[in-house]
């Protein structure tokens, strides 16, 4: 399974907002998305979940254009977690997760099937929320949250997943236990795994390869111990960098500014 | 008392209204001399009160459900189809149709009918355009647009109100109070199809609608066609209520309050709470019309006044009480 990008830009209003940008993604992979805000990373990653259609280029599943594959059978292949939902959601943790079978239910079927609830449940379990079947969102903790959007997008079966700064607004623990889960989900099932990130640690840890974006543009790409050092990171964040190297892990931190 | 079960004791209540409503009401029936043919009681019984039962549980259905499917597509706990503009539609076209009074109707449909539920089609057809732009208008400029569409038909109503004679101008002030009193079967006959037909469709995208509730984009990215959901259901409610307004005159409120009412006890989703309007505002606009007709008999009052009289300090009731937040 390849996710491919072949070209695509985003206008809107006739400002340029991503420039035509093309790479690939295999299954196992992990590619993360850094940049400065506005750089395009969201833009890129809604091209990519097909919630925007390309002004030029297209994306492809597999060889399939989106166009070709339609909404509902690309939400059988690729599944993503927005960064920013609605403050309050009406629905139980079960309730929401099941929903991710979405793309598998049909309007005849009076609840969702045996094995829809199966796989809803392995994808909390997955995500060690198991205990929380009948939970009100609302009432969850940000981590929590978050963990369960994550099994709500397993649900969906698919062999990419998406993910909008995932640990935004997360705890150091919580922000761990993402990046752990995200770890598995792509060297260990198999998955193609993108997602963008202000941090560069995270990055550091996850990304099989780094895009750097800059206003709309492709910076460089390549991986980790190419993209994540302190004269790249300047060029791209206009800030300097420290960069301490202490295997297998890569720290990176912005310099301070008098 | 939580989800199935509260949908179990909503049928039996509507079942207990579809029953008792007719044989209650200002001046008793005789239930032996109405069942046998020919008496005058047998005609009340018949021809007046559950023809108007009927209208009443359809209507209220409709009502009820709209209100819960604009709701979840506005994400906005006020939206109903009195605030989107499409009852204002309906009574401008009525409104309209009383000032010209010349038309007197067609194919056995008064002109004050056509009139109304071309006014609301007219409406819905409107924001079902703005939802199909080639952007595409987002949930919350179709809601303001909904309302600034409301305002300029209220506006309208009045500008043609102080233009016309004084007669045509109580009639129509009369027609805007909403009520069920002029019906027989033949209006049943309009309402009931668009009624039924709606709610199958809005039932049948109820996991679309839930998906909704967890935000648009998280709808889309499990494969949700935003823009479909959004003008299909525009174009379904159109129908439901224009039909509805149309036969009875614009009814307020129960668009509003019967959702949240019964949001408490089935929940959110709308497998459980479309099935539950339904029940729910049928019997809910049929015990109203019971009480708008007894309370102050030998005369009535239009349904429509006591649903607002009622409505407003009821919601206020409602939301105070809460703990939680409402949206």
């Amino acid at each position: 399974m390849r996710l491919c990008a072949d070209g695509i830009s985003w206008s809107v209003a006739g400002k340029r907002i991503l420039a035509p940008l093309s790479f690939e993604v295999a299954a196992g992979e992990c590619v993360v998305v850094v940049g400065p805000n506005g750089a395009g990373k969201t833009t890129l990653l809604r091209l990519l979940a097909g919630l925007l259609a390309p002004t030029t280029g297209e994306a492809r599943w597999n060889g399939v254009p989106y166009a070709r594959l339609g909404r509902r059978r690309l939400a059988r292949h690729v599944a993503y977690v927005p960064q920013i939902r609605p403050a309050r959601i009406p629905l139980t943790v079960e309730q929401l997760v099941l929903l991710g079978r979405f793309p598998y239910l049909s309007a005849w079927q009076m609840r969702p099937s045996a094995e829809d609830r199966a796989v809803a449940f392995g994808a909390l379990e997955r995500v060690g929320l198991e205990g929380f079947v009948g939970r009100p969102l609302d009432e969850l903790s940000g981590g929590e949250r978050q963990a369960v959007f994550i099994a709500a997008a397993l649900a969906q079966q698919t062999d990419v997943l998406l993910l909008d700064e995932p640990t935004t607004h997360l705890d150091p623990k919580h922000q761990q236990e993402v990046a752990r889960l995200l770890l598995d989900l792509s060297a260990g099932d198999e998955r193609a795994v993108v997602l963008t990130t202000h941090d560069l640690n995270l990055a550091a840890r996850l990304a099989d390869r780094v895009l750097a974006l800059s206003r709309g543009d492709l910076v460089v790409e390549g991986p980790g111990d190419e993209v994540l050092v302190p004269a790249r990171l300047e060029q791209v964040f206009d800030v300097p960098f420290e960069v301490v190297v202490e295997p297998p892990q890569r720290y990176v931190l912005p310099r301070l500014q008098p | 008392m939580k989800g199935n079960g509260a949908l179990g004791v909503l049928a039996v209540l509507w079942l207990a209204v579809l029953f008792a409503a007719p044989l209650l009401g200002p001046g008793r029936l005789d239930l032996d001399a109405a069942l046998a043919s020919g008496s005058i009681d047998a005609t009340i019984l018949w021809q007046m009160r559950l023809p108007r039962v009927l209208l009443a549980l359809v209507g209220g259905a409709a009502l009820a459900v709209s209100g819960t499917a604009f709701q979840t597509l506005f994400r906005n706990p006020l939206a109903e189809p009195y605030t989107l503009g499409v009852a204002g539609g309906a009574a401008l076209g009525a409104v309209l149709a009383l000032h010209i009074g010349e038309w007197s109707g067609f194919g056995g449909l008064p002109a004050v009918a056509l009139a109304s539920f071309a006014g609301a089609a007219a409406v819905g057809a409107t924001l079902v355009a703005l939802a199909r732009t080639e952007r595409g208008a987002d949930s919350a400029t179709l809601l303001l647009a909904g309302i600034a569409i409301s305002l300029s038909c209220s506006a309208l109503i009045l500008f043609i109100q102080y233009q016309t004679d004084f007669t045509r101008s109580f009639r129509m002030v009369r027609w805007m109070m909403g009520g069920l009193v002029v019906v027989g079967y033949r209006e049943v006959g309009w309402v009931a199809p668009w009624a039924l037909a709606g709610s199958l469709f809005l039932f049948a995208r109820r996991w679309g609608l839930d998906l909704l509730l967890a935000g648009e984009e998280v709808a889309a990215s499990r494969g949700l066609d935003l823009d479909r959901v959004r003008w299909s259901v525009l174009a379904v409610v159109s129908l439901m209520v224009g039909s509805l307004v149309a036969v009875t005159g614009p009814i307020g409120f129960v668009g509003l309050i019967v959702p949240h009412m019964l949001r408490r006890f089935v929940g959110h989703t709308h497998g459980l709470l479309l099935p539950a309007c339904f029940l729910g505002g049928g019997a809910f606009l049929a015990v109203a019309d019971l009480a708008a007709r007894t309370v102050m008999a030998p005369a009535e009052l239009p349904v429509g006044v006591l649903t607002a009289l009622m409505g407003g300090p009821f919601f206020l009731w409602l939301l105070l009480r809460r703990r939680t937040p409402l949206a």
